[in-house]
């Protein structure tokens, strides 16, 4: 059970849905968060939900470096002081060297255990090694393995029995479902509507298509479904599907140590002369809508953050005329139909896809034939599974391939994903770096600056970074420079923006949770928090 | 040979691309986890790789398997061995079941094909044979699954039993494991089947043609009696194609447990594949190799077993 469910509001990252906090207070300067358990919040054995629940659970997040929970010298965001104010009330304070806006949501996303259970797993001077550890000398780095090396003893702990504060626990598990049962200590049980959740699990999302198809489940998080498959689901009575936003956008990405596509005008050629729409239309018409332009974020977040300045990117819609005066600007010509470049080679365009993620193959071949029909060689190739082709992606092997971007609602997240690792900056001990393409994971291979029309001289790795501890005037101008950067520098094409499709069936309970609760990320089953919410209804 | 197999297990597993945690963190950023989120789920595993050099690894995996230390699955921390016997019940027991059923079959339908073998009906169950002998056991778990699950929802397509049940020795229970066993069980069966049919048929014909079939019927012996000689003549090379299937039934699992959702040791292969998780990967490999390699060798062993040709053969030389 966690202290609360971040919202995922697109601009404003402190918005949560109560979980076992009932209460939250942020300082004006975003320095200290205070939180205020739920006076009712038990766990499933009778013992009340105190502060040193939250003070064990803080202390074994430390020995994952999760969230707010970083030791390593000039982290951002990372928490510096822990008090108990009370049995109930615990005070987090924020490092003042390297703060940022998502302290809070670092914090308030953690997972609380039972002290009862887990506290004796960690050492009886974890506090001593814990306070060593925020040094930056041999010293701490010894501390700070110390407190890693304490980890491994939580994880490789399986209590006998599954003790929760949430609205369920664990009765029995096998490889394929998962059984849970009412827990009638939890202090929201009067808005519980089913006695007991069997969690399925699924290798594939046919299998998922099969349950609905065969109205067997009365939730199902979001998986990628042909608009075929989708009607058929609903049609099965009792099935509805809601569509909501969804932080994720499919980008095509360069890696611009191959030529010809380190050409800005080769890259805006291929955004001009690709048709978004019918790419969508048969690659994920249900779980997408084509990108209006190509800025690095969602639309609906480019909307929240640079408002009415994202008119005046360049939409990049479809049109093959500029596409070819793109080309020649780029020194191709044309001959039988097919480009070709300067040096007399044919123009080829290899789209790098993974096999079993069918919308980006579908989405893949469209886009070579579309190409094709233009004069351009192309193809798509691809990787046996999404782990090779991570690993492929990031040693350079591919000139063209899907990537995914816009990782919102953070701005940090969004711009980190376009101009962080793969592009060449990185973060170590606090500080940034950038390294040249080829190395240290810089796949992308774009330069470090731009240039960038009203704003001059662009470094989007810097800004970036300065996303995690800008306050909101900035972080708005900082997101305005870096929309442009990428709209006039193309590191992706944007392809699609994804849609949350989410399906239901109202037959035995009503699933009705407001549209931002749709959007909570980083749990496994969302119906579990609209279930502790008293948004999943018993039909009467 | 043990020694071959486990060298070769590491091998293909020190050569195979792909870093288990960054895998982990780009399946998570796709289910919508933001960078944060997914960093710190992932964050533990950094300290569960391989490390040192390849020779190292390779002697540190040598030296735990001959300590019976198969290790701990990089995402559970579960001990190996215990996974593999979890995942291992769920597959031999059906594996068997559906190797018998078709031996059974084949050896019944095998030797009636061969007595009618100049009527329609036995060309009829010979070509059955041939058929579903050429049609490999994917297809026909697919087909079995389109049909049954998909178009016709009778039988469910995931999962080994349901979990409303208490596990023990209850009708529900009992019921609820068979009734999700059916088709795997099925297309073991099926896919088996042929081959059984087609090595009796053969194998029945050849000893109608023997010498001394033709004198007990000149001796003017029963029928059954007969019909006894020509059966335990003709099972005798069945015994190694049982023991052969189920070695290819054992392997052929890998498919037919990822179409059923079904959780046994080729279902633990190809998860742990997909998520890189090398401990369990390297167990299940070496399990599943050795298990075809055993079955192998108890067929050549019980051949000269149960007959006494072969034995007596062995002694003269």
């Amino acid at each position: 059970m966690r202290l609360a469910w971040v919202k995922n509001h697109p601009t404003s990252p402190t918005e949560f849905y109560p979980g076992l906090a009932s209460e939250w207070e942020v300082s004006d300067d975003n320095l200290e968060l205070t939180v205020t358990i739920h006076p009712d919040a038990t766990w499933s054995d009778g013992t009340p939900v105190t502060a040193e629940d939250v003070v064990v659970s803080s202390n074994i997040a430390y020995t994952r470096g999760s969230g707010a929970f970083i030791l390593d010298p000039g982290a951002a965001g990372a928490a510096s002081d822990i008090e108990v104010v009370d049995d109930k009330t615990i005070q987090f304070t924020q490092d003042p060297e390297n703060p940022t806006r998502e302290f809070v949501n670092g914090i308030m996303n953690m997972t609380i255990v039972p002290a009862h259970v887990y506290g004796d797993l960690l050492p009886a001077d974890f506090e001593q090694t814990l306070e060593a550890a925020r040094g930056d000398d041999d010293a701490a780095d010894d501390a700070r393995e110390a407190v890693a090396e304490a980890g491994e003893a939580v994880v490789g702990f399986a209590p006998e029995e599954d003790i929760s504060a949430g609205p369920y626990v664990l009765e029995r598990i096998n490889p394929s479902e998962a059984l849970l049962v009412r827990n009638e200590h939890f202090h929201n049980d009067h808005l519980v509507a089913p006695d007991q959740v069997i969690v399925r699990s699924y290798d594939g999302n046919e299998q998922v298509w099969d349950y609905l198809r065969a109205g067997e489940l009365d939730s199902s998080h979001f998986v990628a479904v042909p608009a075929d498959v989708v009607q058929q689901i609903e049609a099965v009575p009792g099935n509805e599907a809601s569509r909501t936003y969804s932080p994720v956008v499919a980008g095509l990405a360069f890696n611009q140590s191959y030529e010809p596509f380190d050409d800005i005008h080769v890259r805006r050629a291929l955004a001009f002369a690709l048709d978004r729409e019918q790419v969508v239309n048969i690659a994920s018409p249900d779980g997408g809508v084509a990108a209006t332009t190509t800025s690095g974020m969602h639309q609906e977040v480019l909307d929240a953050w640079v408002g009415g300045a994202a008119g005046d990117l360049e939409p990049f819609a479809y049109d093959l005329d500029r596409a070819a005066e793109e080309l020649e600007a780029a020194g191709m010509t044309q001959e039988d139909g097919r480009w070709i470049q300067a040096n007399g080679e044919p123009f080829e365009v290899p789209i790098q896809v993974v096999s079993g993620f069918s919308d980006w193959i579908a989405a893949g071949e469209n886009m070579a034939t579309q190409l094709n029909e233009f004069g351009i060689d192309s193809e798509i190739l691809t990787a046996p599974d999404f782990t090779v082709y991570q690993e492929e992606m990031a040693a350079g092997a591919y000139p063209v391939g899907f990537w995914l971007i816009g990782l919102g609602p953070s701005p940090y997240n969004i711009y980190q994903r376009l101009y962080g690792q793969s592009n060449g900056w990185q973060v170590l001990a606090g500080q940034l770096s950038y390294s040249e393409p080829g190395e240290d994971g810089n796949w992308k291979g774009g330069p470090e600056t731009y240039e960038v029309e009203g704003h001059g001289t662009v470094n989007p790795g810097e800004l970036a970074h300065e996303l995690r501890t800008a306050d909101e005037a900035r972080t708005n101008e900082i997101m305005t420079i870096l929309a442009q950067t990428t709209n006039e520098h193309l590191p992706v094409v944007q392809m699609w923006d994804y849609v949350n499709t989410q399906f239901s069936n109202n037959t035995r309970f009503i699933t009705d949770p407001p549209d931002d609760a749709r959007r909570v990320t980083g749990v496994t089953s969302l119906a579990g928090i609209w279930i502790q919410q008293g948004w999943v209804t018993a039909v009467e | 040979m043990i020694w071959v197999v486990l060298t070769f297990t590491f091998v293909i597993i020190s050569i195979m691309p792909g870093d288990p945690v960054r895998a982990m963190y780009e399946q998570l950023i796709q289910q919508g986890y933001s960078p944060q989120q997914a960093e710190s789920e992932t964050a533990l595993l950094h300290r569960f790789r391989p490390t040192g050099n390849i020779a190292e690894q390779y002697v540190e995996y040598i030296g735990s398997l001959l300590r019976f230390d198969l290790g701990q699955s990089m995402y559970t921390r579960v001990d190996v061995g215990d996974v593999l016997l979890d995942a291992a019940k769920w597959t031999v027991i059906p594996v068997l079941l559906g190797t018998i059923l078709s031996f059974g079959l084949g050896v019944f339908i095998g030797v009636y094909a061969a007595i009618k073998r100049s009527s329609k009906l036995g060309d009829a169950l010979t070509m059955s044979g041939s058929l579903l002998r050429g049609i490999p056991d994917f297809v026909i778990g697919l087909t079995l699954a389109a049909i049954f699950a998909t178009l016709w929802p009778v039988l469910p397509r995931a999962g080994a039993v349901d979990i409303r049940y208490e596990p023990g020795f209850n009708l529900d229970y009992i019921f609820s494991l068979g009734y999700h066993a059916i088709l795997p069980v099925a297309t073991y069966t099926i896919s088996a089947y042929g081959g059984f049919i087609l090595a009796m048929k053969s194998s029945v014909v050849t000893v109608l043609g023997d010498d001394f079939i033709l004198a007990a019927e000149l001796r003017g012996m029963k029928r059954s009696i007969i019909f006894r000689y020509i059966a335990r003549n003709a099972i005798l090379p069945l015994f190694t194609v049982f023991a052969l299937s189920i070695a290819a039934v054992f392997s052929g699992a890998i498919f037919i447990e990822r179409i059923f959702n079904y959780p046994g040791l080729g279902m633990l292969l190809i998860n742990s594949i997909g998520r890189r998780d090398i401990t369990v990967m390297a167990g299940a490999l070496l399990l599943i190799t050795i298990a075809v390699i055993i079955a192998n060798i108890v067929a050549d062993m019980f051949y000269s077993v149960i007959d006494p040709r072969i034995r007596r053969a062995g002694e003269r030389v």
